[in-house]
């Protein structure tokens, strides 16, 4: 129960880029665009063990300049 | 009198330091040779003529005196317009811009400064360098100087056009899906996207910096192999720029390559229209006559390291672009807006996979597709060059298929991040195409020794329009 005190509470949450004048065909296409990449994203993410990193690339490119 | 504009700038450097030509004639030529690419091709910004004079004048007087000068003293280049220069404000080829001139040079082009190398001109680039066709919808579009109803590829696109007309040697551009390679093969000429890191990004306009490479555009590949040379390594301005040492690249363009073998992706190949499939095999054919032998490989999956690379790369562009886009939407031409407005869709936590996924996907490309061979072989643009009218899609809804099948076979290379060479296949009095050399991280040595021995067998040419 928020206190009588507490600021209001936020309002509800906008979609993703709400503040895009887009119009609404050129919103779904990007959305549609966006999916089929999280299907990938979520097919790779089955793949990959937790200690994956972000920074393991950079390692990766220097240990590959060795003969 | 030597014909200027078919020297590549090593050779110029050393005609004007041998004072046979002074670096005031190569400039005065450079401009009237680049006013006339610009005719053709829309391929200048903003021509620099009474700085670049001044500046030749100082490198003719200091080579009188004896004075030190680097690899490129006096020699006239011009760049991509999204660097940094100490004073003035890039154009990033858009209506929005920085709102303040820069406090300091890009990296890159400080380093081409010391090395001697003069700016006469600000070149043509893709709105904001996100796009890849040479598209402009601000500017006006680059036209192709073999044929202006062609598309010149971009983001590079003034820069691929005034190095294949010979207006200058050699010039800067980025690469961060195809930028280029892209103009490269559409002006048939050569490019160097080094290794993701081996170059300063520091002062370069930014697209998406998981991504962002700055190299060079040039017909001969020993000025790729120079230009290299004079501005790969560290630089405590970008923690990204790589620490490994800098090779003596011009020193090891005439390495042997006989022996080195080349693979092709044959499956990936084969998504490219046939006559694109056959020049790739021209190029092999001429690759195995310089003893090279020939193989194949296989990329992992060519469709996942393609979404993955637009995982990285629409959320970067649009953190970049977020402010602009929801301050200035009107300021942007229809094609980057749209493509800018697609990262917002998303997810972090897609972006992080791909980002968590990259190093596992390049060490799978190392151990498997380079477990036996040298260099890759792909082709660059799917297709015949296309007409600007053809890929002329705005911002509508054909969009990301058009670019996407444009950057088909260059971008999941970002991912990667390895080196690329490319390399314009034969002509045969038809319109240029060209080829990429993929290598593996830091090898950018090898891929220029074979690029040096592929020009003494398809020399380099300057490009006017076709009957």
């Amino acid at each position: 129960m928020p206190s009588p005190k507490a600021p209001p509470a936020a309002p509800a949450s906008e979609e993703p880029g709400a503040y895009l004048d887009m119009p609404p065909e050129r919103r779904a296409a990007a959305k549609a665009h966006a999916a089929l990449l999280a299907r990938t994203a979520g097919k790779v993410a089955l793949e990959l063990p937790i200690g994956a990193d972000v920074d393991d690339f950079r390692r990766v490119l220097v240990q590959g300049a060795k003969p | 009198m030597t014909d200027l504009a078919s020297l590549s700038a090593r050779a110029l450097a050393r005609q004007i330091r041998d004072r046979k030509v002074s670096s005031v004639e190569a400039t005065k030529a450079a401009i009237e040779r680049l006013k006339a690419c610009h005719e053709l091709t829309n391929c200048t910004i903003a021509l620099e003529a009474d700085e670049a004079l001044a500046a030749a004048k100082a490198a003719d007087a200091a080579i009188a005196k004896g004075t030190p000068t680097g690899p490129l003293a006096g020699v006239p280049l011009a760049h991509k317009d999204m660097f940094d220069r100490q004073g003035k404000i890039a154009s990033w080829g858009a209506k929005i811009r920085a709102d303040q001139p820069a406090a300091a040079d890009a990296t890159a082009i400080a380093r081409l400064k010391a090395a001697g190398a003069l700016q006469i001109a600000t070149l043509h680039l893709a709105e904001f360098a996100y796009g890849p066709t040479g598209h402009n919808y601000v500017l006006g579009h680059a036209r192709n100087p073999w044929d202006p109803t062609r598309i010149t590829g971009g983001s590079s696109a003034g820069t691929g056009c005034a190095v294949a007309y010979g207006a200058i040697p050699a010039g800067f551009g980025s690469d961060t899906g195809g930028s280029l390679r892209l103009p490269a093969a559409c002006c048939g000429v050569t490019s160097i996207k080094p290794t993701w890191g081996r170059v300063s990004r520091a002062g370069a306009m930014p697209l998406a910096p998981a991504l962002d490479t700055v190299g060079a555009i040039a017909s001969h590949v020993e000025d790729l192999a120079v230009m290299l040379g004079a501005i790969a390594g560290p630089d405590p301005r970008d923690p990204a720029a790589s620490t490994l040492p800098v090779p003596d690249y011009a020193a090891r363009l005439d390495d042997p390559v006989k022996g080195v073998k080349v693979g092709l992706d044959e499956a990936v190949s084969a998504e490219a229209a046939p006559e694109v499939q056959r020049m790739v095999d021209s190029v092999l054919g001429i690759l195995g006559k310089l003893g090279l032998a020939r193989a194949t490989c296989r990329f992992p999956d060519w469709q996942t390291l393609d979404h993955l690379v637009q995982l990285v790369q629409l959320p970067d562009a649009s953190a970049a672009h977020a402010a602009f886009l929801r301050t200035r939407p009107q300021d942007y031409g229809p094609q980057v807006r749209a493509r800018a407005e697609i990262g917002h869709f998303i997810a972090a936590i897609d972006h992080l996979t791909a980002l968590r996924a990259r190093g596992r996907y390049l060490e799978r490309t190392l151990r498997e597709t380079f477990k036996s061979i040298d260099i890759a072989i792909l082709p660059i643009l799917a297709d015949p060059l296309p007409t600007i009218a053809e890929l002329d899609v705005s911002g509508g809804p054909k969009v990301q298929a058009a670019m996407g099948r444009v950057v088909k076979f260059t971008r999941p290379i970002n991912y990667l991040g390895l080196p690329t060479l490319t390399l314009p296949v034969p002509r045969g009095g038809g319109l240029p195409n060209g080829i990429q050399l993929i290598g593996k991280p830091y090898a950018e040595s090898l891929l220029f020794a074979v690029g040096q021995a592929y020009q003494r067998e398809v020399p380099p040419e300057i490009a006017r329009p076709l009957g």
